[in-house]
Order: structure tokens, then C-alpha cells, then sequence
């Protein structure tokens, strides 16, 4: 007998809904969270827009946050453990879980895990910025930590990398607080980020995007004092002789975030390498039966209504009776990914629901999915961006034995 | 006394002959212009002549060039003025700690200044932390010698100073099957220097090390191993304290008063200080320090290299060190560091490093190119290392005279000036050595005015950081219980919990920034580059050291994390 | 002219015609877009989200927003009051911390229950 039927590793949205999805259902739950709050990235998210599909209201990050953390509190089916970071993960017949806190070490063993322990941000080193290593260069997501959680301000001049989601917003917040940004630079030729974050964080506060040029070096040696920036190619070359200095205190990078699967690596759990998650089922389970993946650590979402939504999916099933699995493998072309990447056929619903990324942009798109060469359903787009994450509901009934593809087709945008 | 007209002719003939020659402190001074860095090189190169002078002191200017001034601390008090201690050591790397450390042994005062704002900043932690089994290094040389006599003291260092090292050994891989001819002649040489050596049959290797390119076998020397650098610095820089030597952070010698034959007083930044005997430990910057007190007869030309470091998921790669042989050109025109792939003791691999000259002393810098050329060297040895997997990268600056060689001596010249200069590769190794001789000196010195007797409570014995991490369960249970913060994870890459960050900024040389809390316990190292942990560790240094959040630092003064507190300011973004 | 609709994260590319008879949107995937259309030609709105300072020591700064949307062109007034601001109690997400800002008829709402750790 395990403690708990189903523990969930952190506390962000993700493992909040899946905690409180499958203590509805029965299940004693466990939340472990390595920070002293519940709420993860959402608490220093003080910007709005979030839960305007699941909620009808456009929230700011912490009262999205605070809506399912209330609901956690009261439920007495949950219990939390803050200031708790899971070190080892023994897999017998149950999971055992040992973790550190102020208490001491702990063991606690589980039926089901359920991996919800995020991403982290891509470095300035990573994308291969070169030069010095001064103070003032840090991801949007310490600067966003500074400035929204401990009230101060990291620079007075800054350049931002990669036009990404936080990146804009974390243009506009500086700005807001008083700081200058000189720019935000983009080495793809198109925005990463939501368009109405171009508009609302950058255009309403004249900021100007960079496309195709991306920051080579970086000066100084006590603090940021300039950096170059330089254009580069559809390969992501830079381009000779287009250099520039750029005088500035702080360079902020906004340049991708990585799935966190260090705990699923140790268990041996299989990773696509599209979404650097664990492939999963329609139920989010990975290949390892009873070990679950939501939120960004299965991938790297844009919207926490649809964060909720998949970890809501993988509760439920947490807080089932464990069946063999009947898996079947989805193919898929014209993706940057999909997931779920597996059916299991034991456990389908009328309807599945799948997230996927375009490969690339695309306009008057359609989504076709086959069983055995034959269409069985088709949805039409009129854009298809790769930073925009779509979900559709695709009725979906094969045999064990037949073949299901998704593809995707439309003209490319260029 | 060295052959000026020798040594012009020769410079003559290589086609430098506006270069004048003359003789300085027993040295070979070279004055004159030249507009290729690479010819002062040469030129300085071919001046060397070990026998007969003490070194090439290279003054030839490089047209259109002026180097950098020295870094200074913007720091501008008296902390310091007026003090008189019997030693004071110039340059907080691994070379003066150890003085330090074997200074405090004697009851004599010592003071160690470090224009830094931590100790090992500069080549003491930018190294790949390999205790060196000496065989690269020719015998009878003064490298050698510190160097065997250094790896022996490691192993007593390591227990008494609670630093881990590893004799890991080296593997070094024959890149052609005529090399393996060559092996009789380097197991004489080794024979020479007392060096354990074996041959190592392919199959070995490939047992040891997946994905190797080169198929011919190769060597292994069981007397190499791996240490961290800069946690052993501040090991034996802690030892000192703790036997009553003081380390001054932030203090950099800007001057050095003489009275005819003798030094009489250091003026820093923080103060004058009167030393009845001046170190030289300044790495990189010994020929200035050289210069300040009077016996400048070397040259330090910097050496520039690149390593990268790679996520502990490569670890795999190997778990000790690679490296491929080379014979050395008798010429040594390009003095190039062959580089390898070193497993640290702390699991993460380090690629590198390459060697470029420059003139400038302080720029550690790195640029796409070096880094290339250091990842595709070593991608040549084994097909498992993947640009994917590196997380950082680092540059420094190596100390080298044109004569290659360790400077450790009592200066003829000025007669309580005593120098440890010139030391680059395998300076880590040969530091302990070198400072029971440059003690020695000390001693010898001291003891002309008075009676320098050995300290009756030496105690050489200092009590690291606990990895908490590292404990068996039970252990850090017990831990845990006696102090709840070894509990609570900060940093989760490499999970450090916030009872090893606070015995940092605790420590009795306080790691109070960002980075040196990064030395010390590893805070910020891992995948995330300090993504999730800096604003913590920010907001910990702020509440324990007593500052505001704005006066926290990533390294020294200069270098604060941030500018203002929000609302306050305008610096018109709006 | 062109817009991008910054009401949702559909961001819905719609065109707008001034005609005598008003305003005309087209590309609007809901009817919240002809509404921000007609707005963001005449009389261009925004709600802010950010902080305010409060005098718990674990708890520096609080989260903020509008609970509706204030003209664009108010958001420099507005953070500027909001500097006055100082949160001196323990407030519940939704909490006014201060009603009708600058007679924009906005509040200003708490967007964390403060009774937590900083």
C-alpha cells in the first residue's frame, strides 16, 4: 500500500490542477514543492491575460494562481508540502520518493507520480553569446523575479533577446517601472511571441523589434557597458559587417525555455526529442506505466488555461485503477510537435484532444488526420503560427494494428 | 652575465635589427617598435637564454598600442594604512594562498592583498584542475621540480584542508601508430622524473572511453589527478586566517617605496602598509609587481585559453582525463597547450584549452572562434562530445615568461623581495611546493632582525563546506535535524541547500557576491546558470550581510545586480 | 486600416473601415473584437497590471491591476499615483486597494492573497 495514491512533483498550475483533478476523484494526493509558495512561475507573473478560456476574465499569472490554490487549501483530499525537493525516485511495484526539506530526508511512496515540475530558461551562453561576464545579463525570468517579487530594478538601458512571450512583457514592465528599453532583438525572422504582446508591450511603449539580428557579444567588466549586435541569415549566421555597439546596462534573454526532465531521465523515461517532454498518451501517461507528465516540463505551453486543462486529464487518471495499456503510435508530419504521441486504445474517449505547433507558418492550413489512409476528420485554418499552440478534439477510434497520422498541409508563409 | 652581442646578432639575423639589446639586472632587455605582436614574440623568444641570463625583459613597443591599465578596485579607504606586518603577500591565486598557509606555520605576522574581490579570481579557477603527473615538463626543470614535489603534498593537503582530489589519472592517446615507437623514450623520460607510466592497449581504452577516434592505443599515468582549484585556494587562504595571517579583498599594490637595496612600504588602494618582506604572487601582473619593487628581469607574455564546460549528463564522455600526445617541437615556436577532456571532481567535463597570445593581461573574453576551435579539437578525440551539452565557457589568461619557466627565488637585488612569478601550468600542482621554498626564504630574511620560530598551535587542519548533497541519507538526515537550513534546497541544478550558502557568506573569508558564493559551494553552476537561484541567494546575501538588495554584488564593487528599487526611479522608459 | 486584436491570445488580425456609418470590422473571430476595434480607433484603452510597495519586509511588493481597462494615454498618470501607493495590510487576491484611480471609474485591485511568504 502506497501513502498516497497520487503524488504530484510542484506546485505550479500544472500540478495544482492535476492535484485537485484527482483528489476529486478519490485519490489521496500529494503536492511537492521545492519553493516556499505555491503558485510556481505564475507568482512572479503579475501580467494579465491569463484565463480567458477557462475563466471568461482576463487574470494576472497570480490570481489564476490563487484561484486553484485556494480550492488545493480547502480540499482535504490534498495535502502540500512546501520547501520540499524530491532528490531520488525508486520504481518497484510503487514509486518511492525520497526528499529533502527543513523536516529532514523523507521517503514517501506513491501509486501514480505526476511530474509537474516545469522548465527552465535557455541562457545567454547557450544561444552563444560571447564576450565578458558581467553583472546585467539575465534571463527574463530573474528580471521578471527582481523586479515583481522583490521590487527592485535590474538596469537602467536595456536590450532585450528574443521576442518571445516574457521577453515583450518584461519590455513593457521595465518600461512601466521606469527603465529604458533601447530594443528587443530577434534572430528569427518573425516574432516569437503572441502577437498582441508586440502591440500591447512594444508598439504602445515605441519599443523597437529587431528581427533577424541577435546579440554576438557582450562588454565589460563590473557591469554590462554595451553589446553587439549583428544581423544574421535564415541559417542563423551572422552576417558580416553588420555589427553595432549598443551602450547598455542589461541584457535581458527571452530565448526559449527547456523542459525540465532531470527526475523522468532518471527513470528511464523516453523523451521526444520536439518537445524535450516524455512521449505521453491521450492521459499524459508517459511510457512508464503510472508516471504522468503536465505542463511545461511534457511542453512548453503558451496559454495555463490549456496547462490546467492536460493536468487536469492526467489527475483523473492518476486517481483510476491501473490497466495494462494497449499503446499505438501516432505518426504525424508538418508539426513542430504534437501530443499526445500515443494512443492507448484501452482508455479512449469519444473524443481526444491534441495540442500541436505548425512546423513553420503557414496560412489557409488544414489539419487532416487518417486512419489506414483514410480521412477521418479535417479541420481548416486560416493561420498557423509556430509560436501559437492549438488545440482541437478529434474523434478518434482505431484498432490495435491500424495506422493514424496527422498532417498537416497549407501554404507557407514566408 | 648574458651575451648582448650574441643575442643581437641573432635577433639581426631573423630580420630585427632595429631591436636594441641590452643588459638589465642580469637580464636580456629588448627596446625598441614593431607593429606585429607576433614579432615582439619571436623577438622575445629568441633572446632566451636560460644559462647565462635571468631572463628576456621585453620592451619592445607595439605601434599603436596601449595595453590596459591594471583593474583596480573602486575602493578608496585606510582599512589598511599604517600596518606593518612581517610578510605581505602580493596576489590572493593558489601560489600566495599556500604561501600564506606555510607562512602562518612561523609566529610572524601576514597580511595577503588581492585586488580581487575574491581569492582565485584570475588563472586559479580559470584552469582545468588537473593535479599534473609531470610528464609533459622537462626534466631537470624548475616546473618539474615543484611540480612532483606538489602532487605528493596534495595528498596530505586533501585530508588536512578537506578539499576532495582525485588521482583520476591520465589517459594520453597516440594519434598515429608511429607514435607507439616513441614510447620507450617517454617511458625513459618518465623514469627521469619518477613518473608512473603504462602502455595502454586500444581495448582498454575503449572500455574507458566511448566513441574514441583515435585507434592506436596510448598511455596511462596513474599520478594524475583532479582537484577544484578554487576551493582549494580558498582552502589554504582559510587555513592561514585561521592561523592568523589576514587576507585583504579588493587591495591592489599601485605602488612599491624602495631605500636603496630594501623595500620600505606598499602603497594600495586601502592604504600605505610597511611588510619587513614583499611576496611576489601576482600571476599575470608579477612583472609589474617585478618592476614596482625593483627586480623586473622576466617578462610575462599572456597566454590566453578557452575551456568549455559541459552538463553533468555528459559525464559519461570520461571519468578521468584525455588528452593526445604530442612531441614538442625543439624550436617551441608555437607554444601550443595541447588541451584534452577532463572529467572535474565535481562531474561536469571541461573541454579545452586552446592558447592564444595577447597583449592584453585581463582579457578574459571569449569569442565564437576560440570556442569553435576548442570544441573541434577535441570533438576529433571522441565522437561523444556534443556542442549541445555545454552549458558554459570560460576564458583566462596564462602567466608565461618567454623562458617558460617558474620564477622562484630570493631577489638578488633587492634584498626583502622574494618572488613567485612566471607561474602558469602546472602551477595548481607545484603551488604547495613552491611556497615551502619561497617560506624558506621569508624565514631566512626575517631572521636576520630576529629569532623566527615555527608557531607552537600551528593547526593545519580546516574544515570545508559540507556537500550536503554528497552525504548517505542517514547522515544528512542527522544533519538536517542538528540544522533545518542543510534542509531546504536553493540552487536545484546542483541542489545546495541554503545551510551551505549561509556557512559561505558565513566563512572566515566571507563569500559575500554571487560568484564567489558560486566557488564555494557550487550555487548557480549547473544547467540553469543560476536561472532559478540568483534572485535567492540576492535576497540571502542582502539579509545576512546587513546590505539592501541594491547594494548586492555579482562579483566586486561595481559589478551590483541591480540599479534602483522600482517606483523610484525614471530613467525614461515611460 | 489593419489591427491586431489584443483582447484574447487569438490575436485575431482584423480591418477596420471608417465609414459614414460608423466603424466596420472585419476578421474578428468574436464580437469582443469589433468592440476593441471601434475603441482602439477612437479612444485606445489598456488595463495595467504591476505593483505596488507594501511595509511587510518577506513581502516587498504586491501585485496590482485594473479591474477594467483605463485610457492608454492615463498609464504614465496612473503609475505615477501608484508610486503613493503603499500596501500597510495583509490583503486577499481582489482586494481594492484603491478605488476609482485618478476618476478613470477603475479601481485598483490586489492580485495575491498577501498572507503568504514573500
Amino acid at each position: 500500500m502506497a501513502d498516497y495514491k497520487a503524488v504530484v512533483i510542484g506546485g505550479g498550475p500544472a500540478g495544482l490542477a492535476a492535484a485537485l483533478a484527482a483528489a476529486d476523484k478519490g485519490a489521496g494526493t500529494l503536492i511537492i514543492e521545492r519553493e516556499n509558495r505555491l503558485g510556481g512561475i505564475l507568482k512572479q507573473c503579475i501580467h494579465d491575460g491569463f484565463g480567458v478560456i477557462r475563466f471568461g476574465e482576463k487574470l494576472s499569472g497570480c490570481e489564476y494562481a490563487q484561484r486553484f490554490i485556494d480550492k488545493v487549501k480547502a480540499h482535504p483530499g490534498i495535502e502540500v508540502r512546501l520547501l520540499t525537493f524530491v532528490i531520488d525516485i525508486k520504481k518497484s511495484d510503487i514509486f518511492t520518493i525520497t526528499a529533502t526539506s527543513s523536516r529532514g530526508i523523507e521517503t514517501i511512496t506513491a501509486e501514480n507520480l505526476i511530474f509537474a515540475n516545469g522548465c527552465r530558461e535557455r541562457t545567454a551562453r547557450q544561444v552563444n553569446i560571447h564576450g565578458t561576464r558581467p553583472a546585467g545579463v539575465m534571463t527574463a525570468g530573474v528580471a521578471q523575479n527582481y523586479v515583481n517579487l522583490q521590487g527592485v530594478l535590474p538596469g537602467k538601458r536595456c536590450v532585450i533577446l528574443g521576442s518571445g512571450d516574457i521577453g515583450l512583457i518584461m519590455a513593457r514592465r521595465l518600461t512601466l517601472e521606469g527603465a529604458r528599453v533601447l530594443g528587443v532583438y530577434e534572430a528569427k525572422s518573425t516574432p516569437s511571441g503572441l502577437t498582441r504582446n508586440i502591440v500591447q508591450c512594444l508598439h504602445d511603449f515605441d519599443i523597437p523589434l529587431h528581427l533577424s539580428k541577435t546579440v554576438k557579444r557582450v562588454f565589460g567588466h563590473g557591469r554590462l557597458e554595451a553589446v553587439e549586435v549583428c544581423s544574421v541569415n535564415d541559417k542563423m549566421e551572422y552576417i558580416d559587417g553588420t555589427e553595432e555597439i549598443i551602450p547598455c546596462d542589461t541584457l535581458i534573454v527571452s530565448v526559449g525555455l527547456i523542459p525540465e526532465n532531470e527526475l523522468a531521465e532518471s527513470l528511464n523515461i523516453p523523451l521526444d526529442p520536439r518537445t524535450r517532454g516524455p512521449f505521453v498518451d491521450q492521459n499524459m501517461m508517459t511510457l512508464e506505466d503510472g508516471v504522468y507528465s503536465v505542463g511545461n516540463c511534457l511542453h512548453v505551453h503558451d496559454l495555463v488555461d490549456y496547462v490546467s486543462e492536460t493536468a487536469e486529464t492526467a489527475g483523473r487518471a492518476a486517481a483510476g485503477s491501473k490497466a495494462p495499456r494497449e499503446l499505438l503510435d501516432i505518426e504525424q508530419e508538418g508539426f513542430l510537435y504534437l501530443v499526445p504521441q500515443k494512443l492507448d486504445l484501452d482508455s479512449l474517449a469519444p473524443e481526444t484532444v491534441f495540442y500541436f505547433r505548425t512546423a513553420m507558418p503557414r496560412e489557409a492550413a488544414t489539419l487532416d488526420v487518417t486512419v489506414d489512409g483514410e480521412v477521418v476528420f479535417s479541420k481548416k485554418y486560416q493561420n498557423l503560427k509556430p509560436p501559437e499552440m492549438e488545440r482541437v478534439e478529434v474523434p478518434l477510434s482505431p484498432k490495435k494494428g491500424q495506422t493514424v497520422k496527422f498532417f498537416l498541409s497549407g501554404r507557407e508563409v514566408k | 652575465m648574458p651575451d648582448i652581442k650574441k643575442i643581437q646578432k641573432i635577433l639581426k639575423k631573423n630580420g630585427f635589427g632595429n631591436i636594441t639589446v641590452s643588459e638589465m639586472l642580469g637580464g636580456v632587455r629588448l627596446t625598441g617598435e614593431l607593429s606585429s605582436y607576433e614579432d615582439i614574440l619571436e623577438c622575445g623568444r629568441l633572446a632566451v637564454d636560460k644559462k647565462n641570463s635571468r631572463g628576456v625583459i621585453n620592451d619592445i613597443k607595439l605601434t599603436g598600442f596601449t595595453p590596459k591599465p591594471m583593474r583596480v578596485p573602486p575602493v578608496n579607504d585606510l582599512a589598511y594604512d599604517g600596518r606593518r606586518p612581517d610578510v605581505l603577500i602580493v596576489g590572493g591565486g593558489i601560489v600566495g594562498s599556500a604561501i600564506a598557509r606555510e607562512l602562518s606555520k612561523y609566529d610572524i605576522s601576514v597580511m595577503l592583498c588581492e585586488k580581487e574581490y575574491d581569492l582565485a579570481v584570475a588563472q586559479s579557477s580559470r584552469n582545468d584542475g588537473m593535479i599534473h603527473a609531470g610528464i609533459d615538463l622537462k626534466p631537470n626543470s624548475i616546473k618539474v621540480k615543484y611540480n612532483m614535489r606538489g602532487n605528493k603534498l596534495y595528498n596530505t593537503l586533501s585530508k588536512e584542508l578537506d578539499v576532495p582530489i582525485s588521482k583520476v589519472g591520465q589517459y594520453v592517446l597516440f594519434t598515429s601508430p608511429w607514435q607507439k615507437l616513441v614510447y620507450p623514450f617517454v617511458v625513459a623520460r618518465a623514469r627521469k622524473n619518477d613518473i608512473p607510466i603504462r602502455y595502454v592497449k586500444q581495448k582498454e581504452l575503449d572500455a574507458k572511453v566511448p566513441g574514441l577516434k583515435f585507434r592506436h592505443g596510448g598511455m596511462f599515468f596513474a599520478g594524475a589527478g583532479i582537484v577544484c582549484p578554487y576551493l582549494m585556494t580558498v582552502a589554504l587562504a582559510e587555513c592561514a586566517v585561521k592561523n592568523g595571517a589576514e587576507v585583504c579583498l579588493n587591495t591592489a599594490v599601485l605602488d612599491i617605496e624602495r631605500e636603496g637595496d630594501r623595500i620600505v612600504s606598499v602603497t594600495t588602494n586601502r592604504g600605505r602598509i610597511y611588510p619587513k618582506v614583499v611576496v611576489n604572487a601576482a600571476g599575470i601582473f608579477s612583472d609589474v609587481i617585478a618592476e614596482k619593487a625593483g627586480d623586473r628581469h622576466f617578462t610575462i607574455h599572456p597566454r590566453k585559453g578557452v575551456e568549455a564546460i559541459l552538463d553533468k549528463k555528459a559525464a559519461g564522455i570520461t571519468d578521468s582525463v584525455l588528452g593526445r600526445f604530442a612531441l614538442k617541437t625543439s624550436t617551441g615556436k608555437q607554444h601550443t597547450k595541447g588541451g584534452g577532456i577532463v572529467r572535474t571532481i565535481d562531474g561536469n567535463i571541461l573541454v579545452g584549452p586552446n592558447a592564444i597570445e595577447t597583449p592584453e593581461r585581463e582579457d578574459d573574453s571569449t569569442t565564437c572562434e576560440s570556442l569553435n576551435e576548442v570544441l573541434h579539437k577535441q570533438q576529433g578525440l571522441t565522437s561523444e562530445l556534443k556542442r549541445s551539452d555545454i552549458i558554459t565557457y570560460f576564458a583566462g589568461t596564462r602567466a608565461a615568461t618567454y623562458e617558460e619557466e617558474f620564477i622562484v627565488e630570493k631577489s638578488p637585488y633587492v634584498k626583502n623581495f622574494v618572488q613567485a612569478a612566471g607561474i602558469q601550468s602546472p602551477g595548481i600542482t607545484a603551488a604547495p611546493a613552491i611556497a615551502e621554498d619561497i617560506t624558506a626564504f621569508c624565514v631566512q630574511i626575517l631572521s636576520e632582525g630576529r629569532k623566527v620560530e615555527p608557531k607552537k598551535n600551528f593547526d593545519p587542519y580546516r574544515k570545508g563546506i559540507t556537500r550536503v548533497k554528497e552525504l548517505p541519507p542517514e547522515e544528512r538526515d542527522a544533519l538536517i535535524k542538528k540544522n533545518p537550513d542543510y534542509g531546504i534546497i536553493i540552487c536545484r541544478c546542483e541542489e545546495v541547500s541554503k545551510g551551505e550558502i549561509l556557512d559561505a557568506i558565513r566563512a572566515p573569508i566571507p563569500a559575500t557576491t554571487i560568484d564567489a558564493i558560486k566557488r564555494r559551494v557550487r550555487a548557480g553552476m549547473g544547467r540553469c546558470q543560476g536561472g532559478f537561484c540568483s534572485p535567492i541567494i540576492t535576497r540571502l546575501i542582502a539579509e545576512e550581510c546587513g546590505k539592501s538588495l541594491l547594494e548586492v554584488c555579482k562579483k566586486g564593487p561595481g559589478s551590483e545586480l541591480n540599479v534602483a528599487y522600482t517606483k523610484e526611479v525614471d530613467y525614461g522608459g515611460l | 486600416m489593419r489591427l491586431v486584436c489584443i483582447v484574447c491570445p487569438n490575436s485575431c488580425l482584423l480591418e477596420v473601415e471608417k465609414t459614414d456609418a460608423g466603424v466596420k470590422v472585419t476578421g474578428n473571430k468574436c464580437k469582443r473584437g469589433i468592440t476593441f476595434a471601434i475603441e482602439e480607433v477612437t479612444a485606445p484603452k489598456r488595463s495595467l497590471t504591476t505593483t505596488v510597495r507594501t511595509v511587510f519586509e518577506n513581502f516587498p511588493v504586491a501585485p496590482v491591476r485594473t479591474n477594467g481597462e483605463i485610457p492608454k494615454e492615463k498609464i504614465p498618470a496612473v503609475m505615477a499615483y501608484l508610486k503613493t501607493v503603499v500596501a500597510d495590510k495583509r490583503y486577499k487576491a481582489g482586494d481594492v486597494i484603491c478605488g476609482n484611480v485618478l476618476d478613470t471609474g477603475v479601481d485598483i485591485i490586489i492580485t495575491i492573497d498577501m498572507d503568504q511568504e514573500g
